[in-house]
């Protein structure tokens, strides 16, 4: 399988602080790639420059296209890089609190004509790409088993429900890899399984993952490939079996 | 006391009414929708004011064969001339009343649009500050520029319909107009509002950072709806430079900021109709002081003052004990809610389960 | 043919200006490093920090126009007693319970906008009473000119009284919060509640008594700050803290209203963008000494653009600029 997205020497320095010290990584096209490592490892940070927040002090990231066209998106601006079809959710999950679940999904369509102001004011011109979506939108959020959940305020959802959204909401567009952070945390052992069942089944559908997850004993069953980080740098890599039985892990672990 | 006129009491109120209706409801697209915050909402209200009685003064003694460099319009003699040729020619006063409002709307929706590059990255709270010193800065500059009038400003404003010739239908036509804009406005908002870019202003109040990462150009958004924010401010402003037939640096204060921000928040964040009935009370408030206030005679105390400190407190206790106004955000109206009804009610059976 | 003469520099203009850029800087620093203070601990954008300068000065000029004092350590008392104890007050009736409802931090800055203007009016309501009732003219009051400190003169260069006050406030005040921030229990309890609002309770002292402390030295700094204002301005009226709004949040900005130091350096910034600016313009364009604001809002824009402060106040990960010449 060709690489989605490839991670080269990658560095981000915060004045003294070696955030990320040359970091190279690979996530092979359909596959589910994990990246753990302590608090304070750089983790979000690589989340950080690979979707835009961040412009790197050094490297170069790569994104595979469609058409399998090879890019730099280092550098880019945020929406610029969700434009080239990838998707980030957050830590603290970022919802929009005053809208319903269906409206927070169907922010997401990027290209909308009812989002150009002269065309906005004019409902004739949008409703039927409006209820279109509203299709869309529907059918994802029964098939997650959130049907019951369609006109409620994402305040009144549960944790599980929140970080489910979050994944659905990408789902609207056709981007192709999907950085997760933390996704299990607070969620307890069963509900965290059924989501990472759900992410084993789109991945099927050809979808990337690529995911920080505190949660080692959910994250090991699914990941096809580990990556760990410690102090900015690359500390090992592998099969997940490999990898929790490299002692190095182990101490940056129990020492971290 | 003198006899009460009511008409006149009407038409004078629901005139100043209709152009406060206008900086509060597009005040509350800005902040209550978008969630900007601005607190130089007068700059783009000052802007139009002036745009609307530069060009009408300038462009009335041009088109009339007087040279207004010879006869500025600051000047004592052209004020002279204004007060002679003003509504003469109703074609003229027309024309020049559209297009006010015209070059008002481009002047303070681009002067909005270009303030927002500057405040793009920073959170609401330098948004607020520059907004605010700005207006201040356009005051200095106003109160120097000679060929607006300096710190006197300019005067005998021809008004748009003082060919009519009796005062009071003058007045109500002009208080008509005002009212018309007013419901345009309200239309516009409520539309745009209750649209898929509705649904990302609300988007972007809530988590500007989300909504970048959902591929949302914020910064654009941002730009657009200070852009049509001001923009209408502009047009309301031209207005009430017709109204008052003068502008002067000093009328666009600061205050007159906090004046809207009170309204839009006593009415409630992201409701329209509740900014009306703010500006509606608030309106009503101030035009019943100015008829007591003259028969209170010299106090101590200045009734003038205790109404500001009233509109500083009435913020902070809105705020604190019912943050959402007499009337809160209602939900998103577009018709997907209905099209999800519709999709639901089919039953489960005929979804696709994978 | 007359020989062109080279235009002298007028060296007593100069050290005069710079003298005056000197206590500027010193007066920027004194009201903007509260500020600074305020926010990194609070996260309030407090607009009622104008008020506070005011309050200050009209504490030392109802001091001095109904009591005729001239002490400035009891009109400094008294002013840092009165807006620090508006600042405490805000925070116990306004911020906090508003932080309590969880009200986003924009409804913080609205409520203090809100304050503002009451806190404005209500000086003018007191100044109107003591006018009435003593029938002084405190809505344009005159320099006071306090007893017992000197002014000195070195060579051709003359220092104020007022400059020498400036100066040993702004040295007091450093030398104050250095030694509270760094040697002291509370104030590496002020340090960590702006660090991180959460896990401040670690230190034993209670947060909110943290926050209240904070807003005290904050008002009470800028208070300060008002009685040396009564000292230096011309004439002073209750506009004074609003005027000088824009060069006080423009210090708290280029110090990204994170780091007391970088504030200090933005006080001596804008007071010498400000005066050196307007006299160069004033001397070689003819611009009216009254464009001097129009400075230092192009010092706020340009901060705004180059450097945001993005931590401080929340900010949107955007980048106007991109480096040039990147491609796959």
């Amino acid at each position: 399988m060709p690489n989605i997205l490839e991670v080269r020497d990658l560095a981000k320095y915060f004045g003294g602080v070696r955030a990320l010290d040359g970091v190279t990584i690979s996530v092979p096209e359909k596959s589910i790639v994990g990246l753990i490592g302590p608090n304070g490892s750089g983790k979000t940070t690589l989340f950080n420059v690979v979707t835009g927040f961040y412009e790197p002090t050094r490297g170069e990231v790569l994104l595979r296209d469609d058409d399998g066209s090879v890019e730099r998106i280092d550098g880019l601006n945020p929406n610029e890089v969700f434009l080239k079809g990838v998707v980030r959710t957050f830590q603290v999950p970022r919802l929009f609190t005053s809208l319903t679940v269906l409206e927070n999904v169907l922010v997401t369509p990027p290209v909308q004509i009812g989002e150009r102001v002269l065309d906005a004011p004019f409902k004739s011109r949008w409703e039927k790409q409006e209820r279109e979506l509203a299709r869309k939108a529907v059918g994802l959020l029964k098939r997650f088993g959130m049907g019951d959940y369609v006109y409620s305020r994402v305040t009144e959802l549960s944790v599980a429900h929140i970080k489910l959204l979050e994944t659905i909401r990408g789902l609207m567009t056709s981007a192709t890899l999907y950085l997760l952070d933390e996704p299990a945390a607070g969620v307890d052992y069963g509900v965290a399984r059924e989501l990472f069942n759900y992410i084993r089944g789109l991945r099927e559908e050809g979808l990337t993952f690529f995911i920080v997850e505190h949660r080692l004993d959910v994250l090991m069953d699914y990941v096809d490939y580990v990556y760990v980080l410690h102090n900015g740098k690359l500390l090992s890599e592998g099969k997940p079996s490999e990898v929790v039985n490299d002692p190095k892990v182990i101490e940056a672990y129990i020492g971290g | 006391m003198p006899e009460f006129d009511l008409l006149g009491f009407l038409i004078q109120w629901l005139t100043i009414f209709g152009l406060y209706s206008i900086l509060a409801i597009t005040l509350n697209l800005e902040a209550g929708f978008a969630g900007l915050t601005n607190f130089g909402k007068v700059v783009f209200y000052g802007i139009g004011a002036y745009v609307g009685a530069t060009l009408t003064t300038y462009l009335t003694l041009h088109l009339n064969n007087v040279d207004p460099f010879e006869y500025p319009p600051y000047s004592i003699d052209g004020i002279v001339k204004l007060i002679e040729l003003g509504g003469k020619s109703p074609p003229l006063s027309i024309g020049l009343l559209a297009l006010s409002l015209i070059i008002a709307f481009i002047a303070a929706g681009s002067v909005g649009f270009l303030l927002t590059y500057p405040i793009l990255r920073v959170g609401p709270a330098f948004v607020g500050f520059t907004l605010l010193s700005f207006g201040e800065l356009m005051r200095v500059f106003l109160r120097h520029y000679e060929p607006v009038g300096g710190s006197k400003g300019l005067a005998a404003i021809p008004r748009p319909f003082s060919w009519v010739g009796d005062p009071k239908l003058s007045g109500f036509l002009f208080l008509l107009l005002v009212l018309g804009l007013v419901a345009f406005t309200y239309i516009t908002m409520d539309r745009l509002t209750n649209s898929p870019i509705g649904r990302v202003f609300r988007a972007v109040r809530d988590d500007e950072i989300a909504a970048l990462c959902l591929g949302k150009h914020v910064p654009r958004i941002k730009a657009l709806t200070l852009f049509i924010g001001s923009g209408f401010s502009g047009m309301a402003g031209a207005l009430m430079a017709y109204y008052f037939t003068s502008v002067n640096p000093d009328m666009f204060v600061p205050a007159v900021t906090f004046n809207v921000w009170a309204m839009v928040i006593l009415g409630g964040m992201g409701n329209f109709t509740g900014s009306i009935i703010g500006v509606a009370l608030f309106t009503l408030v101030d035009r019943l002081l100015a008829f007591i206030t003259p028969t209170l005679g010299v106090t101590a105390i200045s009734p003038d003052y205790i109404r500001w400190m009233f509109v500083g407190l009435l913020i902070v206790i809105v705020l604190l004990f019912m943050p959402k106004g007499l009337l809160a955000e209602r939900p998103l109206k577009t018709p997907a809610a209905d099209e999800a009804r519709k999709l639901l009610a089919e039953g489960v059976g005929s979804a696709q389960h994978t | 043919m007359r020989r062109l003469k080279m235009p002298q520099v007028p060296w007593d203009v100069l050290s005069s200006l710079t003298v005056m850029v000197v206590q500027y800087s010193l007066l920027y620093m004194i009201f903007a490093v509260p500020l600074t203070l305020s926010y990194r601990t609070t996260k309030v954008i407090n607009f009622v920090h104008s008020n506070f300068v005011t309050y200050g000065a009209y504490a030392a000029i109802l001091l001095n126009g109904l009591y005729g004092n001239r002490n400035m350590l009891l009109a400094a008392a008294l002013a840092f007693t009165v807006s620090g104890g508006i600042a405490v007050l805000n925070n116990v009736a306004v911020f906090r319970p508003l932080d309590k409802k969880g009200a986003k931090p924009v409804a913080l800055m609205i409520s203090s906008m809100g304050l503002w203007i009451f806190y404005k009016y209500l000086l003018y309501t007191i100044i109107d009473l003591a006018t009435y009732f003593s029938r002084i003219n405190f809505v344009s009051y005159p320099k006071i000119v306090y007893e017992w400190i000197p002014s000195l003169s070195l060579g051709s260069v003359k220092l104020s009284s007022s400059f020498i006050a400036t100066s040993l406030s702004a040295a007091a005040m450093i030398a104050g919060l250095y030694a509270l921030l760094e040697k002291t229990n509370l104030g590496r309890a002020m340090r960590a509640v702006s660090d991180n609002p959460t896990l401040s309770e670690i230190s034993g002292i209670p947060r909110h008594m943290v926050v209240n402390l904070t807003w005290l030295i904050a008002g009470g700094i800028a208070g300060v700050g008002g009685v040396l204002w009564t000292s230096y301005a011309g004439s002073i009226t209750p506009e004074a803290g609003d005027s000088m709004i824009l060069q006080i949040f423009t210090v708290g900005f280029i110090g990204g209203l994170s780091s007391l130091t970088r504030t200090c350096i933005g006080a001596v910034l804008v007071a010498s963008i400000e005066n050196y600016g307007i006299t160069l313009l004033n001397q070689f364009f003819g611009v009216e000494t009254s464009y001097k604001p129009f400075l230092t809002f192009i010092t706020l824009i340009t901060t705004l653009v180059v450097s945001p402060p993005l931590g401080a106040g929340g900010g949107l990960p955007y980048k106007l600029f991109r480096r040039a010449g990147r491609s796959a």
